[in-house]
């Protein structure tokens, strides 16, 4: 099984491929090496034919062509050893001295087999023809040469048996060690289907590729997780806070069917639960609208937007509502600036904001919706001179049903600034809650309309 | 006026029909999409209300359909889709109103009067008067007993929304996806404060009053009878 898996791996196909690369170039090299060294030796030995040659004529001088057949007597015998061959033959082809029989001459280089000493060799010669119309023949055995081919053949044979066994063997380890790691990778993911979420692809510290895939593996592992914990955090948020209302219903109807009523109470029992249920359902609204927002199906109404306008619209919108409950909403916004985003999606969230901060601030508070550009980016803030929020709460009022104790007396679901954030994120805009020194200042920090 | 609701949900159809035919019209139901839209294209109709997921035949296809066949019976979209895209795909499809539920009955009721005082197609009026008061759309003036009121903007397209649909109740929610564009509802009293306002201007030391509140339902300007 594992060795299967071994073989149907991509590592070891790459591992193979690269032993069979590295193969075919010792290959290579040595032909082209074993071709350079054969025709190097092949031509010194040419050139050994020509120096003996030479070296014989200078011996006999200018008029001693008489004393030829000693010199050559004499060099055959020094040169025994690397068996130099030689025929001195007058015109009419009898042979004068020599250690090879008599031939028909056979002018310039030459490979032969004649016999010598009762053995047959293979010659390379070189045949000149004299002043006087003799023929001499000098040349030597190719053993050494063919020797030497031989060699060379054997070494490589060697050096490519070695090859073979040291690329077998690295790609079976690169196979094994990548499969081993990626085994692993694997291993962690059939225990998360399995159900385990917490657990992480084990990370070397080697900063190697794949300990940057387990660390990218990880941060994802972790995003999900967090995803999952908060998803169950607002579903039993959800299920609490959706009990209460519904439970203080279920009593009010109850109480009203036990008692006896005139139909005017029963009317007041009936609007008071109709009003209830509204509120239920607009939470199950506001819950459903934010997973919309989230859930990113709302690319296309992005666009380029006057935010200026779109703002002092909201702010005039709101105006007099703030002045009846006593308090002053202005607006401090520069002329002309954009930003690419959902109008609709925009004007909600100003537009929530400016509630909450009507709703928390007390008569007299002055609230401003400013924007302006900073940087790239451009800052949108709605600021209160309120009670604000305590820094360490601050965090915490973002998430689905979170509210301040101090707020719990106030109508709303919590999900006022759980949408803000929705918005926010969808627009890749950054949310934070600030002080206002007094009060609180929230803002937006979109990235600019290109 | 003549109804015809196409809706699949029968408990949902039966309180729409009971309560449309309390109101005085007469109402005809059919559950699916292609039984509705076989009886708009035959019968004649006031008005449509559709749902928007239907078996067969879905509704929004229904009324590409209709439109598509050229017959301009006013459509109101009933539906659980409440996305954004939702609405517009609706009202571009050829829907006139976009209703999302669950929904208060008066809510219903108003839309579906606003509705049938909307006759496709013809020419704009440009000129409302309602008793002694006056607006003119083109040269963008109000007058009451001939003096003339200055508005703000917000203020000028809420007198002129009243009296496109003056005698008609009209709801807070149509306000707010009419006159402000708002397809959310904000918590803060958007709609009384700039309502009160109006009133002030254009009713204060005027007889007879001309914008009322209709309690529990919405607003109405109209002249006494």
């Amino acid at each position: 099984m594992r060795r299967n898996k071994l073989f149907h791996s991509s590592s070891f196909r790459l591992a193979l491929f690269y032993a069979a690369m590295l193969t075919a170039s010792v290959l290579i090299l040595f032909g082209v090496t074993y071709w350079f060294a054969r025709d190097y030796a092949a031509r010194d030995e040419n050139n050994e034919i020509d120096v003996e040659y030479a070296s014989i004529l200078d011996e006999a001088g200018s008029d001693g062509i008489a004393k030829l057949p000693a010199i050559i007597d004499s060099h055959m015998r020094l040169r025994k050893d690397v068996r130099g061959v030689y025929l001195l033959q007058d015109a009419g082809g009898k042979k004068i001295t020599g250690n090879i029989p008599a031939m028909t001459p056979i002018l310039g280089p030459t490979t032969l087999e004649r016999p010598i000493d009762g053995r047959m060799l293979q010659i390379r010669a070189h045949g000149y023809r004299l002043e006087n119309r003799d023929y001499l023949l000098v040349g030597q055995d190719t053993a050494t040469l063919r020797q030497m081919n031989a060699l060379i053949l054997r070494t490589f044979a060697v050096e490519i048996v070695i090859t073979l066994i040291l690329a077998g063997l690295g790609t079976a380890i690169v196979g094994m060690t990548v499969l081993k790691r990626v085994d692993t990778v694997n291993r962690t993911a059939r225990a998360i289907m399995a159900g385990d979420l917490s657990q992480r692809v084990p990370v070397r510290g080697t900063q190697d590729e794949f300990d940057e895939l387990a660390a990218g593996m990880n941060a994802m592992l972790d995003r999900i997780e967090d995803l999952m914990r908060s998803m169950r955090q607002v579903s039993n948020d959800i299920a609490h806070d959706l009990r209460t209302p519904l439970t203080r219903l279920r009593q009010r109807l109850e109480h009203a069917k036990r008692h006896d009523h005139t139909a005017a109470e029963l009317q007041e029992v009936l609007a008071h639960s109709i009003r209830q249920v509204d509120s239920i359902l607009e939470t199950f609204g506001a819950l459903l609208r934010i997973a919309q927002i989230e859930a990113g199906g709302r690319v296309s109404g992005k666009r380029v937007i006057d935010v200026s306008s779109l703002l002092t619209g909201i702010v005039e919108d709101f105006s007099p509502a703030a002045e009846d409950r006593g308090l002053k909403l202005d607006s401090d916004v520069g002329s002309g600036l954009q930003v690419s985003a959902d109008p609709e999606l925009l004007t909600q969230m100003v537009a929530n904001l400016v509630d909450n901060a009507i709703r928390y601030c007390p008569p007299g508070s002055r609230i401003s919706v400013k924007a302006n550009q900073v940087g790239d980016n451009l800052e949108l803030a709605v600021c209160d001179t309120g009670p604000g929020i305590p820094p360490q709460e601050r965090e915490k009022v973002l998430r689905p049903f979170y509210r301040l104790e101090s707020s719990r007396t106030t109508e709303g679901s919590g999900l006022g600034l759980s949408l803000v954030a929705a918005i926010a994120k969808r627009h890749d805009a950054r949310l934070s809650l600030g002080d206002n020194d007094p009060g609180l200042k929230v803002s937006v920090l979109f990235p600019m309309a290109a | 006026m003549r109804i015809l609701v196409v809706e699949d949900d029968s408990e949902t159809a039966g309180y729409l029909t009971s309560g449309l035919e309390e109101e005085g019209h007469a109402v005809s139901w059919s559950r699916a999409g292609r039984d509705g839209l076989f009886l708009a294209m035959t019968e004649n109709f006031d008005l449509l209300i559709i749902d928007r997921m239907l078996p067969e035949l879905d509704g929004l296809t229904l009324v590409k359909t209709l439109r598509a066949a050229r017959i301009e019976t006013a459509i109101l979209f009933l539906t659980t889709m409440s996305g954004i895209d939702d609405r517009v795909t609706g009202l571009n499809a050829g829907g006139d109103d976009y209703l999302v539920k669950p929904f208060a009955f008066s809510e219903l009721v108003a839309r579906v009067k606003a509705l049938s005082r909307r006759p496709r197609g013809t020419t704009v009026d440009t000129q409302f008067k309602v008793a002694d008061l006056e607006l003119d759309v083109v040269k963008h003036v109000v007058k009451r007993a001939g003096h003339e009121i200055q508005l703000q903007p917000r203020e000028y397209r809420l007198l002129e929304y009243l009296m496109r649909h003056a005698g008609q109740v009209v709801t807070r929610t149509m306000l707010l996806d009419n006159v402000w564009n708002y397809h959310f509802d904000p918590k803060t009293n958007v709609v009384e404060s700039h309502l009160s306002r109006l009133r002030t201007k254009i009713d204060k030391g005027f007889t007879p009053e001309l914008i009322h509140t209709v309690r529990g339902a919405g607003y109405c300007l109209r002249a006494p009878e």
